[in-house]
């Protein structure tokens, strides 16, 4: 997916003005949130789930090399070929390869988040395989030419009306308002590609280290459509989602779905393990697993490890008040949200995401959900703090704190400041509030008035009271 | 040095020459078993995922088996060649259509008719209402996976209370494919509007057997 | 007017009030109060007047440098000994969490910095945990809705001290709002960063403040405030937000 982080504040303020879009992310992240917090609720287990699922995975971290390495050893004894790719260009190759190289023409794929990093799709229709997006909102979006706008609900921001519009054109169906009839009408479009497609491609929740098992969580059963139909089977799969054992498996499963719709299970969760084997009279005879580092050991190595204990549920998005006033397109890529606005630029470089870390209030809702209990919020600190480091903070903003700091240093010299600002702010405006300031400040007083200073500060005031001379 | 190995050099140096191995498994995990009935909780829990559950014995969930399955236009039934509890069931269903009888290999060439899919589960899993269909044994995944409606034939005996107890079963020498089904296929993708039969079947009926 | 406290009225508290810059500049009327209400309950108050800004705004935009050498200046104000209390959720956070990341790699300061933070509290926190009060002797009146300051709630875990001294107010009804514990979008360097979004964010914290037919609306915190009062104060909707300190002293200020 081609990358427009540094684009925020212009896609944000898109968002803000789009009454469409304001609408369904009202719906929307409103109804994960209730839905999540009924399921948490309804389950005493969890906080003791999350303590479980963070300790697996921080032992999975300090010790990936181990575990990704029994994974691929257990996968390649069931006859799965595993592939590394260091970067998205060489994963493109890699992908690319394998259908030309498996004869394939139609793909049938389910949404995998590590296959929107590399722009797989662009990679395949490059090599003359068409790409037909199973997830029904995927598909949507595939049909509308757009990018996801959610982890989990890509196609959030579409109306049935639209919908239906895309349906007609590019389906040749009728048009409906009845959003049964438009899942109908998608199913049957969709089970002929499944029933003909010579590859199924998708990603995977968790790869289970000690049996070589890839797990697949879905709701509309997309997933293993395309692991159990087609000739061939196709993961794109990042190096981080490896856990060590199927026993560990249960703790995930608790967490996800709760985490992601606030549902106690989802539909459909399928444990592939290796290719057809003698006798079974389906499955794929050629599995493919295509490991993504695309930046994940650099991040293993740093102060964001943590990061990658992510399970990819979008909770932290749902919870998060910026992400629901402005979705997920204005983060310019992949990801969006608060895992986002840690994740892009910890993947692409701060300099190609630099407005994404500060895209928060550091509200810490985020880190409450998190069902693996990632600190985004001091991620975002820490990354702030890395801009300034990097040299992308700019001019104005680093003399403006060193001016701030360099006041704050004495209590004399910011208690005259005051006391200037206290008169001056009095008599322009005869008590009342401030209501227009001048840049930067501008945009805070296009809808709010801003308090005017007082006439004389606290510190003053209570020399005065109190008696103190100096 | 090839890509891999290049890769597993970098993860070696990142997590920085680890002293210890990677970390035993942790004690405990899954949540104490509620009280009561494991049954009871696994038809509690299928039916809050929006499955319709029969209970056995057979000839007795018949007539209503065959009201639901009408209900959803179904024409035809399909079954494991291999299934004798499933044969025996659609068999003795037959007289409760009009229902015609194809396989699952013409469903999978793409057959037109509204069908419905039998199979005999290897596990129902109490805590999420969960039906466990695997491989093993060279057993097929069609009728829970093409069918438009999927009935599943669970012997009370094959109920467990976690998930723990259903994958410990499987673990050792994991078949190809492990399944958790639970309810039918869902999709709220349109307007956040919950709606079943997204790929999967539409409705999802277990047929609880003593 | 007798009050409630579980603390031997014969033995003083010694507290450091912590104004915060903010409350200094703007509203003096919070400091005042929050010194009235810890008399109130046998705190003896000493303000160090050397202090000025726990540099909060500098750590939270990425700009240590200068975070650090407020925090240094802000350690050094304090005395070494007796509790440290503040007006804010947010500053009071700053101090615990914030300081020893910035001095995580300073092994003495991070001591001084862990040593200040054990003994700082926010107001609210203070009076109920430390003080035991359990009744503030509170005269305000009127419809009261209260809204968590993110830090406050997430960041230092207080959530229901502030709502039992504003029940325990007999002059108070206490209405709880929709979404108390979402963010009302101001966060500081945010709002001057991401108006836009910080504004629809405040104009939903307002929508769900005025459903409440409240007069008043209260926080832990002087930034949240001044986002919300700024929106309620343009449009001219009929709500006060007034700081708890100054519900708690029982005699809302102008300034």
């Amino acid at each position: 997916m081609e990358l427009d982080a540094n684009a925020f504040a212009r896609n944000s303020r898109k968002a803000l003005s789009d009454k469409a879009l304001q609408e369904a992310l009202g719906r929307t992240t409103g109804r994960f949130m209730l839905h999540r917090a009924a399921a948490v609720a309804a389950f005493p287990g969890f906080e003791e789930a999350r303590e479980r699922a963070s300790a697996i995975k921080m032992d999975v971290l300090a010790h990936l090399d181990a575990y990704l390495g029994r994974f691929v050893e257990e996968a390649e004894k069931r006859g799965v070929v595993v592939h590394v790719a260091r970067n998205a260009a060489q994963a493109r190759e890699i992908a690319a390869r394998i259908a030309r190289d498996e004869g394939v023409t139609l793909a049938v794929k389910s949404k995998s988040m590590a296959a929107e990093e590399i722009s797989f799709n662009e990679a395949l229709e490059g090599a003359g395989v068409t790409v037909v997006e199973s997830d029904l909102g995927e598909f949507i979006i595939q049909l509308a030419g757009e990018a996801p706008s959610h982890i989990i609900a890509p196609a959030v921001h579409k109306t049935r009306e639209e919908v239906s519009l895309l349906f007609e054109r590019h389906l040749g169906e009728p048009r409906t308002d009845s959003i049964p009839e438009l899942v109908g009408m998608a199913r049957r479009h969709l089970r002929a590609k499944f029933l003909s497609a010579g590859m199924g491609v998708s990603g995977a929740n968790f790869l289970v280290a000690d049996t070589g098992s890839l797990v697949l969580v879905t709701n509309e059963g997309n997933g293993r459509m395309g692991a159990v139909l087609p000739r061939v089977h196709l993961a794109v799969v990042g190096i981080e989602k490896v856990i060590p054992r199927m026993a560990d498996l249960p703790t995930f499963l608790r967490l996800l779905p709760r985490s992601a719709s606030g549902q106690a299970i989802s539909s459909y969760v399928s444990i592939v393990t290796g290719t057809k084997r003698a006798g079974d009279p389906e499955g794929p005879e050629r599995m493919h697993i295509l490991l993504l580092d695309c930046g994940r050991s650099a991040i293993l190595e740093g102060k964001y490890r943590e990061i990658l204990k992510c399970i990819r549920c979008g909770a932290c998005l749902n919870a998060c008040p910026v992400y629901q006033s402005v979705g997920g397109h204005a983060y310019g890529w992949v990801y969006s949200g608060p895992i986002g606005a840690v994740l892009t630029p910890l993947l692409v470089g701060l300099p190609g995401a630099a407005p994404l870390p500060d895209a928060s209030t550091l509200c810490g809702a985020c880190a409450e959900v998190c069902p693996v209990k990632i600190p985004l919020p001091d991620f975002l600190l820490e990354l702030r703090s890395d801009a300034r480091d990097q040299g992308l903070k700019t001019p104005g903003e680093i003399a403006g704190m060193k001016g701030y700091a360099g006041v704050m240093k004495r209590a004399g010299l910011l208690e005259a400041i005051e006391r200037i600002a206290g008169v001056l702010g009095q008599f322009f405006t005869k008590g009342k509030a401030i209501g227009g300031m001048p840049y930067p400040f501008s945009g805070w007083t296009e809808r709010r008035d801003f308090p005017v200073p007082a006439a004389q500060p606290f510190r003053k005031q209570w020399k005065i009271r109190r008696g103190v001379t100096r | 040095m090839n890509e891999r190995e290049a890769l597993f050099r970098r993860l070696a140096a990142a997590s920085g020459g680890h002293a210890a191995g990677p970390g035993e498994p942790l004690p405990g995990g899954a949540p104490a078993a509620p009280a009561g009935d494991s049954v009871a909780r696994f038809a509690d829990a299928f039916t809050a995922a929006g499955g319709v559950l029969l209970r056995g014995p057979v000839e007795a969930a018949l007539s209503d088996l065959g009201e639901m399955l009408r209900a959803e236009g179904v024409t035809a039934l399909f079954f494991p060649e291999d299934d004798a509890e499933a044969r025996e069931t659609v068999e003795s269903l037959v007289p409760f259509g009009p229902f015609l009888l194809t396989t699952a290999a013409a469903v999978r060439e793409g057959s037109a008719a509204v069908t419905a899919g039998f199979r005999t589960a290897e596990a129902g899993i109490a805590e999420t209402g969960t039906i466990v269909e695997t491989s093993a044994g060279g057993k097929t995944l069609l009728p829970g996976l093409l069918a438009d409606v999927h009935v599943s034939i669970v012997p009370v005996s094959s109920v467990v209370d976690r998930m723990e107890e259903a994958l410990s079963a499987l673990a050792a020498d994991a078949p190809r494919n492990i399944s958790f089904l639970t309810g039918p296929s869902k999709t709220a993708d349109i307007e956040q509007t919950l709606t079943v039969g997204a790929h999967g079947p539409k409705k999802a009926i277990v047929l609880l057997l003593a | 007017m007798p009050y409630t406290t579980g603390m031997d009225p014969e033995r003083s508290v010694p507290v450091s009030l912590f104004f915060t810059c903010l409350a200094d500049a703007f509203s003096p009327g919070v400091c005042h109060a929050a010194v009235e209400v810890l008399e109130r309950f046998g705190a003896t108050v000493r303000v160090p007047l050397s202090q000025t800004c726990c540099g909060q705004p500098a750590f939270n935009s990425g700009n240590r440098k200068e975070a650090r050498a407020m925090a240094r200046k802000f350690l050094g104000s304090f005395p070494d000994d007796g509790y440290i209390v503040t007006p804010s959720g947010s500053c009071a956070a700053m101090v615990k969490h914030g300081y020893p990341v910035l001095f995580r790699d300073e092994p003495r300061t991070l001591a001084r910095a862990r040593e200040v933070g054990e003994r700082i509290h926010e107001l609210s926190q203070f009076l109920v945990d430390v003080l035991g009060v359990t009744d503030p002797g509170s005269d305000f009146s009127g419809r009261v809705t209260y809204h968590d300051s993110c830090h406050l709630r997430r960041g230092l875990g207080v959530v229901e001290a502030p709502r039992k001294l504003l029940r325990a107010i007999p002059g108070v009804e206490f209405v709880e709002m929709e979404e108390s514990d979402r963010c009302c979008g101001f966060g500081g360097v945010f709002s001057v960063k991401h108006p836009q979004i910080s504004c629809r964010m405040t104009e939903r914290k307002v929508e769900r403040i005025l459903a409440t037919g409240a007069g008043t609306v209260t926080s832990g915190d002087l930034g949240c405030l001044l986002s919300i009062q700024g929106m309620i104060s343009r449009y001219g909707y009929p709500v006060k937000a007034i700081h708890l300190a100054e519900i708690l002293a029982g005699k809302p200020k102008g300034n």
